[in-house]
């Protein structure tokens, strides 16, 4: 309980950064829904002279373009980039933190097993993108309900809940990560690198063909269009996702028991 | 009975050796030295029983229990203090104190004003605002604040200045007499003689000797230089307590031990032009164990 609460608290300001650029950028974009109003029918005919390489890779869905879900899903695909950034920034962070900061010693000698250590710090991990999340969901869809009242809420929550799901898969990643690696110089180039690695594959799509990319890239396994058309997931998709995130952290627990806590 | 059991312990870094069959027992109530030079294995042994590390085989015991299997347990009796002390840097340091107590199921709070106070350390401060040595004393007082049973300590006074180390080996003793069983690992000879009841030496992962502390200034070792004003021949020196002789035209330089006498006298009998005589560095009573040994 006390590394949870430590853990969490270190965590204060990076959660509170996170959660309002993201929340800053899709309320920026639902007030530019709101500006569009009736011109949105020639931004349609605008984005439908697009190439279809250019609309599959930034998740421009024409067809429901007029809608708030569907412009929303625009931006929301950079908001999931964010998200997936941060998720694995305090993943890659778990392990590697305590190592380059040379803190491991001081933790590892008290009187706590590793399983309890791990347990704690991904709690404490799991609960910062949940408190995300919430400021997220809170601000955003309270703003789109003040400045567009006319849209469909629960496809518009069940978009953004997407990047909670995304980020869980990122972080176990980032775990998995971090407990392999010897060393973690520096956080973040580990974790752009990777997520926009994903970013990258899943925007293949068009290229590779698209169901092939779809299993390789988190980003991916939440499509917006079949959201909007069934108003739920889709169930393979949310199924590979979890066993996913379970197999990392498995792996995670099992190889940070036999990790070697080298002297600086 | 023994707080700590070493049987065979051995650790590869993949290939690198880090310790090789290393054995040794440490009984209760006793200060136990540890002591080799840098890179001998001191902080493997140390790290493998901390369960930092964990060995390639052979095994440990701490209060009975083994070191990697019962970890968790067996830290709730034991202080540790690293030779280089790391800690979460935007901290103040009674927060990190509190932070170090709170995974203790006992109240620390009065023991570590006590602490601080013997210690002469600024609560108030943030850890990235300390000096090296400051920091040091944060990991003397999170190594002790708890009331460990077993105190272990990895080249424990480097960055300590004379006045603090001699507070800091005082506190120790005093843990002693309370019963605490110590365990110190250094390179420095002369600080493991002022504390130690008993010491094993450690050269390339191998324990090479395990000496009480009163044989081992028994085997008081003095380095002799001395500059003779003409070339003096070396069976001059064929006598019992020599060691390490070595010439070089009118230079001879050796370590003596034994009736510290006997060579004064000798040596009367020559003219010299120059004489140093002092105590011999760790490395020169390890080459001689290391000769003896081969």
């Amino acid at each position: 309980m006390n590394i949870f609460r430590y853990e969490l608290k270190a965590y204060r300001r990076s959660i509170f950064i996170w959660a309002c650029s993201m929340t800053l950028l899709a309320v920026l974009y639902i007030f530019l829904f709101k500006a569009l109003g009736p011109d949105i029918e020639s931004f349609k005919a605008f984005l439908n002279n697009m190439p279809e390489v250019v609309k599959k890779s930034f998740n421009i869905l024409v067809d429901s373009i007029s809608t708030l879900e569907g412009f929303y899903s625009f931006v929301f695909s950079f908001v999931v980039l964010c998200g997936a950034i941060q998720a694995m920034n305090v993943g890659t962070g778990i392990v590697s933190k305590e190592v380059r900061e040379k803190t491991a010693d001081f933790l590892m000698t008290k009187p706590v097993s590793r399983s309890t250590v791990m347990t704690s710090k991904l709690l404490a991990a799991i609960t910062a993108l949940v408190i995300t999340n919430i400021i997220y969901l809170g601000l955003t869809i309270a703003a789109a309900i003040v400045v567009v009242n006319t849209f469909n809420l629960k496809i518009f929550f069940l978009i953004s809940l997407t990047m909670f799901f995304v980020q869980l898969m990122f972080l176990a990643l980032g775990i998995m990560i971090s407990v392999i690696a010897s060393k973690i110089k520096s956080v973040i180039s580990v974790s752009l690198s990777t997520v926009f690695g994903f970013y990258i594959i899943g925007s293949l799509g068009s290229f590779l063909g698209e169901e092939n990319v779809r299993y390789f890239s988190p980003f991916r396994y939440f499509d917006p269009v079949y959201i909007i058309q069934h108003g739920a997931y889709e169930t393979s998709f949310a199924v590979i996702g979890l066993v996913l995130i379970i197999a990392a952290l498995a792996a995670s627990y099992l190889l940070y028991q036999k990790k070697d806590i080298h002297a600086v | 009975m023994n707080v700590i059991e070493i049987n065979k312990l051995t650790k590869y870094y993949g290939q690198a050796r880090g310790i090789i069959d290393v054995s040794f027992n440490v009984g209760e109530g006793e200060i136990f030295g540890f002591i080799g030079p840098n890179g001998a294995g001191k902080s493997t042994t140390i790290r493998t029983l901390l369960a930092l590390i964990y060995p390639t085989s052979g095994s440990a015991t701490i209060f009975g229990k083994d070191c990697i299997r019962y970890a968790p347990e067996i830290a709730r009796d034991v202080g540790y203090l690293p030779s280089e002390v790391f800690y979460y840097e935007r901290m103040k340091v009674i927060d990190l104190l509190q932070y170090a107590a709170s995974f203790y199921k006992k109240d620390c709070s009065k023991r570590i004003f006590e602490l601080a106070e013997i210690m002469d350390l600024d609560l108030k401060k943030r850890i990235d605002d300390l000096s090296f040595g400051n920091k040091k004393k944060v990991g003397i007082v999170q190594g002790l604040l708890h009331d460990p049973r077993l105190i272990i300590l990895d080249e424990p006074t480097s960055g300590l200045d004379p006045l603090m180390q001699q507070k800091f080996f005082d506190l120790l003793l005093e843990e002693n007499q309370k019963g605490a069983t110590i365990l110190l690992s250094s390179h420095v000879l002369s600080e493991v003689q002022r504390l130690c009841s008993r010491v094993a030496i450690i050269k390339d992962g191998q324990i090479i000797k395990l000496e009480k502390i009163s044989d081992l200034t028994e085997n008081n070792y003095k380095k002799f230089k001395i500059e003779m004003k003409e070339d003096i021949r070396r069976e001059y020196f064929e006598m019992a307590g020599i060691n390490n002789l070595a010439l070089e035209g009118s230079k001879v330089s050796f370590l003596f031990k034994g009736n510290i006498n006997l060579i004064l006298k000798k040596l009367a009998y020559v003219e010299i032009e120059n004489i140093w005589i002092e105590e011999p560095s760790l490395e020169e009573v390890f080459i001689h164990y290391y000769e003896k040994e081969a």
